[in-house]
């Protein structure tokens, strides 16, 4: 069901969204929030439309290579049917997420996400993290605050998004629930934390600092964490 | 008030919440494109319906250096770039007969196609991994992903009783705009002119209404 988001992504990162430039972790946030937000949904296919028609504007006479032996194999092949495009479409095999009391039902392109299988690590303060590998660019995980979780004082070396999937939780800047989306940078001194419990998706485009008591002895194992995780993918 | 009295045939459950769902502008159709027989569109839908191959020449010609354009400008790579325009015209000859004017002009359909056949091969060349694919990113109306009525809850016609009841509910112009494209089968297009509306807000009603229902019948299982 479309809840009302009260923080949502810039024009700008739609723009880049719809034009597909960005990195699949970031598009996958992106298509998730607008999967939960009408409003975010109309801007996008504008920014969609608009997109298509500047690109047809492009003018032809650049010098490119000629394409023209390419028809006779493409005409070559079979076309698809109504039918056949229909009975493709599988659900992805997890849609919901089960909490503590509840279970919470994932946004479609999330549950596909979370098809490869979650596996659910504890963090201090409360927080239990799951990874999912969507590209080499960005670090993806749903992250599940327990209610009364705190999540140690940290600061992002690149930007953070965070989208809301259920529950609430608050920071120096503001209280967030379902639907909401948020960019956080690397100027952002960050101490989340959540009363009732919250589900969130998240991603990192780098390793987060933490910057105060013991959790700063993590900040090593974090970034060694990062690393070979981009090695193992690479 | 309509009287909503679907046949199981024409009641498309499927698609009401995919119409919902739609990435397609809307009233950004030109009003002759379906008259004016070498409108891209007119192109694209001969392809669709008859294989015309003189069609689809005309179509490769005016929009193969725009694709390769694009590719260029989001890989930097000249191969994958020349792959694109195969790839992307492939997809326009083979996905033709899925084109209805309702998807929006021909070149915004052509655009989001070669958008996510780019995004799929640049994943594919970085050696991503391949979960989650451009299709999921950014759905497409023909998704059938949209049984909103959950099927363990109760029989097609329970579940169809069940909806004619908050379909009453629904203010007028919405329920004439359901009725419309739901039991008339009707396209938004030929909707709109039976109403007398303009096709922009038909489309908001009609999402307005879909809307509405999904949220009386509950979540999406």
């Amino acid at each position: 069901m479309t809840n009302t988001a009260n923080f949502h992504p810039s024009i700008e990162l739609l723009n880049d969204f719809t034009q597909g430039k960005l990195a699949t972790g970031m598009s996958v946030a992106l298509s998730a929030h607008l999967e939960l937000c009408e409003a975010c949904q109309e801007k996008s296919s504008e920014l969609e439309s608009e997109a298509a028609k500047s690109w047809a504007k492009v003018a032809d006479d650049q010098v490119t290579p000629d394409f023209s032996d390419m028809i006779s194999t493409i005409v070559g092949q079979a076309q698809n049917s109504e039918q056949e495009s229909a009975g493709k479409q599988e659900r992805p095999p997890v849609n919901e997420i089960h909490m503590l009391h509840h279970s919470v039902t994932l946004p479609r392109v999330l549950a596909k996400a979370a098809s490869q299988g979650l596996v659910w690590k504890r963090l201090a303060g409360g927080i239990k993290q799951a990874s999912v590998i969507l590209d080499n660019k960005t670090q993806c995980e749903f992250i599940y605050m327990t209610p009364g979780s705190k999540v140690p004082v940290h600061r992002h070396q690149g930007s953070e998004v965070t989208l809301v999937l259920d529950g609430s939780f608050s920071d120096e800047l503001g209280h967030y629930k379902a639907s909401d989306f948020m960019v956080r940078t690397k100027d952002n001194l960050h101490k989340p934390a959540s009363e009732e419990g919250c589900l969130c998706f998240a991603v990192l485009d780098n390793p987060l600092t933490f910057t105060k008591g013991f959790a700063k002895l993590m900040n090593p194992f974090i970034g060694y964490k990062f690393r070979k995780a981009l090695a193992a993918r690479a | 008030m309509y009287a909503l009295t679907p046949s199981v045939d024409n009641f498309t459950i499927g698609s009401i919440a995919v119409k919902n769902r739609t990435n397609t502008p809307v009233n950004q159709i030109k009003p002759l494109a379906k008259n004016d027989p070498n409108s891209d569109e007119s192109l694209l839908i001969a392809v669709g319906n008859t294989q015309d191959t003189n069609a689809f020449n005309q179509l490769f010609v005016r929009f193969s250096k725009k694709i390769f354009a694009m590719g260029m400008k989001l890989t930097r790579n000249e191969q994958v770039a020349h792959d694109l325009v195969q790839e992307a015209m492939l997809t326009v000859w083979q996905k033709a007969p899925l084109y209805d004017l309702d998807r929006g002009t021909a070149q915004s359909w052509i655009f989001t196609l070669t958008r996510n056949r780019c995004f799929d091969m640049l994943r594919k060349q970085k050696r991503q991994p391949n979960t989650i694919s451009a299709d999921d990113i950014w759905p497409t109306e023909g998704d059938g992903d949209a049984v909103f009525v959950n099927e363990e809850r109760g029989s097609l016609e329970v579940e169809i009783a069940q909806i004619e009841r908050f379909y009453s509910d629904l203010p007028e112009a919405q329920q004439a705009v359901v009725r419309q494209i739901f039991v008339l089968d009707r396209t938004h297009e030929e909707a709109a002119k039976a109403l007398q509306i303009p096709l922009g807000t038909l489309k908001s009603r009609l999402r307005l209404g879909v809307g509405k229902l999904r949220q009386l019948i509950g979540p999406t299982p």
